[in-house]
């Protein structure tokens, strides 16, 4: 078949299409990557988070605050003005990887125009929560979602992976020589020296994977009925300058309706489409047989895009942000609201912001982790926090030389703090179970917390204890004890003591109460010597 | 159809062929079997084959599985040539130079290194908290000096690892200053490798068979032991001794019974070279310390191929004795060197 003008241009247009989507999902895996405790990149590694107008808008509605991000958001916003749901068709990640994975034959049945509605009702529902402070239903925004699948299943898993692979490799002596020399200079720099590990990740992978799966009712199924983002986007798309448009040269062939990847080109309306659901892929300008088709430039003539016979009414507008305040009441009532769970310990720095205001549960913190300490928390701190971070020391610890996540947290919910204040904020507060704890309850030897407790006056202190043996002899021991005023909570000790399973020394909420008696009587603090004073001007904030 | 199911029969003759190719792969790669515990010749002889700790010593076992290349380079540790300090302490404000003069004291970095050899250091970088003017890590000019001595008597490589506790090596490396050191001396630093630890058996252990060791420091022509000289809360002093437990996995089990298990350690793997780092050392908070009023400006450099004797000399500068220090006692007792500095030779340099 001869391919007449327009169809070749269409043509080169989709494979421009295909170009930047690739590059964008590879920029996104590759902010991903590149970015790590030593570098955060915090302007970049949080780039389409920021893009994201979604979870921009929502966290400077919830946390009432003007987001540096709402200047890339608005580009986004800008971009959809203009052309439409080009973002979904052409930036996306989540979206490009829909596309990919799909059934090659679409099933004939998909369900009902109405369920469109979805999208836009759930995209109601967050911004009602927005404004009454909440952000727990970002869990379903496409970034944050595709962010956190990488981050906590599909990242690990090939690290793991490659990682395992090399050390079945390494089992054979001869092979050390070039091994070495690929682990120094691939694996090594790439996937770092810690295993991530999340206990939530085979569940997280299972979401995605059900969002895969959905492909195979309706292709695009996502960004069709759920996105919360596309509603958004498409709600502006009514309003955007360049439109696709049907004209008289249309043959009425149909060809163009088949690839649609939304759905939305409707044979009984003289195949057009509607604005809010196009996601200019372009892939209708290909298939047509002639001219009938073209993404013109609406003014002067421009009117907003037509009504639809799925989009929400005023009641069912009204009905989504009624359910959305009385599901924040309903989970307002939550214990957390109350009192902070013994084992919620969050980033440092967290309780100095609104965090459960601002976080868009990105999970761009788990991934900077250098200890893999942050983890995703499913009920621990109620249904409303769900998908935020919480610091869970026996797998990792707040490390006393890292601020990293901080620094990549796209709306501040864990602020900026300098390494020395970071130092300082309090985030839980050490127990030993004396029970349990080596010296105390077996009289072995034993100081790893007091050893690994970072503080410069160490917040665990080692106690002269006199101790029978078990032949009757008496003998001396250390043992530990936390001194409350000075231990940040930063969990170092309990990630390295050597008890089995639970540690014997653990981390917990930090109190208010105090200060001890230790701290009434105590002196005066030491005075910084000028060796601090001169090693400052040497290293600067590093100290 | 057809067309199609012929693609199909071709790649189904495509996936057998791979898992054949898996399977001789998997056959080859299951000879090195890592689950043995290895083991390692040791030297028939101490430098100390005078003295009658050292008859004590069990005949080395025959390894199952030799490590990689272990056995032809491990040469029994040179005896203190003539004319040359068994042990040498130089003093002086510039840690390059008293390195230097150190080293040269007792017959120079020639005397430990051959032409072409790979050369490892072992400093301490316990934790990335802070740099090293608090006296937690080693001094990085003391690092740096000895890997251009290394690189100047020929070794044509050297690298310099350790296994933080607190933080990650990458920051560790870079906060203590020692990455960008060694790195502008022409050293490498290490990520140490997870794959490269292995059960290795302790010929002479007394308290410990075996324990997870990184088989480079074993196969590694020359090993250089360069700790900082500090406190240590449950050791009492952090020196020689104590520093190689950065080079094994399982850390936290060596700390019930310290002192007869770091000595074990030291008996399987026998740095032929301790530079003991005391410029800056820290009295006391150690091992992390934190306060700079604990650091004490002692600018000396300790150097010795008897890793007890330079522990035992580093003792006395916190006013303590070898003896003191259960794990330089203990692997006295095991013949790995002696406690008593004044059988030998000991050059005191001012640089």
């Amino acid at each position: 078949m001869k391919h007449s003008g327009p169809m070749k241009k269409a043509r080169a247009w989709r494979r421009v299409r295909h170009a930047v989507q690739i590059l964008a999902l590879l920029l996104f895996v590759a902010l991903l990557i590149y970015a790590n405790a030593q570098s955060p990149r915090r302007f970049w590694a949080d780039l389409f988070a920021r893009l994201d107008p979604l979870t921009m808008l929502t966290a400077s509605l919830a946390g009432r605050v003007l987001l540096g991000g709402l200047i890339l958001a608005g580009f986004t916003l800008l971009l959809t003005l203009l052309f439409g749901r080009l973002w979904c068709g052409w930036l996306c990640p989540l979206g490009t990887l829909l596309e990919w994975f799909g059934p090659r034959r679409a099933r004939r049945k998909a369900p009902p125009q109405r369920w469109r509605l979805a999208k836009v009702l759930l995209l109601f529902a967050i911004l009602g929560a927005a404004i009454f402070g909440n952000q727990s239903l970002l869990i379903f925004d496409p970034i944050t979602i595709l962010n956190r699948t990488l981050t906590t299943a599909v990242w690990p898993a090939v690290r793991y992976a490659v990682v395992q692979g090399e050390a079945f490799l390494y089992r054979l002596p001869l092979l050390w020589g070039p091994l070495d020399a690929l682990h120094n200079a691939v694996v090594q720099p790439i996937f770092q020296g810690v295993q991530p590990i999340f206990a939530l990740a085979p569940l997280l992978a299972l979401f995605a994977a059900g969002l895969v799966a959905l492909n195979w009712w309706a292709e695009r199924f996502w960004c069709r009925y759920l996105c919360p983002l596309g509603g958004l986007l498409g709600l502006l798309s009514r309003l955007s300058l360049v439109r696709r448009e049907v004209n008289d040269a249309c043959v009425q062939c149909g060809r163009c309706a088949h690839p649609c990847p939304t759905g939305t080109i409707d044979p009984g309306d003289n195949y057009r489409s509607d604005p809010a659901e196009c996601i200019v892929c372009l892939d209708c300008l290909a298939d047509c047989q002639g001219e009938g088709i073209g993404f013109r430039w609406q003014p002067p003539h421009w009117r907003p895009g037509g009504l639809q016979e799925y989009d929400p009414t005023r009641r069912q507008v009204l009905a989504a942000v009624g359910a959305s305040v009385l599901g924040i009441a309903l989970t307002g009532v939550e214990p957390i609201a109350q009192r902070q769970p013994a084992t919620m310990i969050r980033p440092p720095g967290a309780t100095l912001t609104d965090f459960s205001a601002l976080c868009i549960r990105c999970g761009a913190c788990f991934r900077i982790c250098p200890t893999q300490g942050l983890q995703p928390s499913l009920f621990e701190g109620g249904v409303q926090n769900v998908m935020t971070p919480r610091l869970v020391s026996r797998l990792g610890f707040c490390d006393f030389g890292c601020n990293a996540c901080g620094g990549v947290c796209p709306t501040g919910a864990i602020p900026r703090l300098a390494l020395e204040e970071k130092q300082r904020t309090v985030i839980g507060l050490a127990r030993i179970d004396r029970d349990r704890c080596l010296p105390w309850a077996y009289n072995i030897p034993c100081i790893v917390c007091e050893e690994t407790c970072p503080l410069a006056d160490k917040a665990i202190q080692l106690e002269q204890v006199q101790v029978l043996s078990d032949h009757g002899q008496a003998g001396a021991l250390q043992g530990p004890r936390v001194v409350k005023e000075r231990c940040i909570g930063c969990g170092v000790c309990e990630s390295k003591c050597p008890m089995g399973g639970e540690a014997a020394i653990r981390v917990f909420a930090p109190t208010a109460a105090g200060p001890s008696l230790g701290a009434i009587l105590r002196q005066p603090p030491r005075q910084t010597s000028e060796v601090l004073e001169s090693a400052k001007v040497r290293h600067g904030d590093s100290l | 159809m057809s067309e199609k199911a012929q693609q199909r029969a071709l790649t189904r003759r495509a996936f057998v062929r791979l898992m054949a190719a898996a399977g001789f792969g998997t056959a080859l790669a299951s000879c090195g079997d890592a689950s043995i515990p290895l083991s390692r010749e040791l030297p028939a002889t101490t430098p100390l084959a005078t003295r009658s700790a050292a008859a004590t010593v069990p005949p080395a076992t025959t390894p199952a599985t030799p490590p990689t290349g272990a056995p032809a380079t491990e040469a029994p540790a040179p005896a203190t040539p003539q004319g040359v300090a068994y042990l040498a302490v130089a003093r002086g404000t510039d840690p390059k130079a008293i390195t230097r003069a150190a080293v040269a004291a007792i017959g120079g970095m020639e005397r430990f290194v051959k032409s072409g050899n790979q050369v490892i250091i072992k400093p301490n970088i316990c934790v990335d908290y802070r740099t090293y003017e608090y006296g937690a890590t080693t001094n990085p000019d003391v690092v740096a000096t000895l890997v251009e001595l290394c690189l100047a008597a020929g070794a044509r490589r050297v690298r310099v690892m350790d296994l933080p506790f607190g933080g990650s090596p990458e920051s560790a490396y870079a906060r203590s200053g020692i990455a960008d050191a060694v790195e502008a001396a022409g050293g490498e630093m290490e990520i140490m490798n997870d794959a490269k630890f292995r059960v290795t058996k302790i010929p002479q252990g007394q308290d410990i068979a075996q324990w997870p060791v990184y088989q480079d420091v074993l196969t590694a022509d020359l090993l250089i032991d360069v700790p900082i000289a500090k406190h240590h809360s449950l050791a009492r002093l952090s020196l020689a001794g104590k520093n190689l437990m950065g080079v094994v996995q399982n850390r936290g089990g060596l700390h019930a019974n310290l002192g007869q298990r770091v000595a074990d350690l030291a008996s399987l793997v026998r740095p032929r070279l301790t530079v003991v780092d005391a410029v800056r050392t820290l009295m006391d908070s150690g091992p992390t310390g934190g306060n700079l009023d604990d650091v004490r400006l002692t600018n000396a450099v300790i150097a010795s191929h008897d890793i007890v004797a330079a522990d035992a000399y580093a003792a006395t500068l916190f006013g303590l004795e070898g003896q003191d220090i259960a794990y330089v006692k203990a692997a006295a007792a095991m013949g790995l060197g002696t406690l008593d500095l004044t059988a030998i030779r000991i050059e005191e340099i001012a640089a």
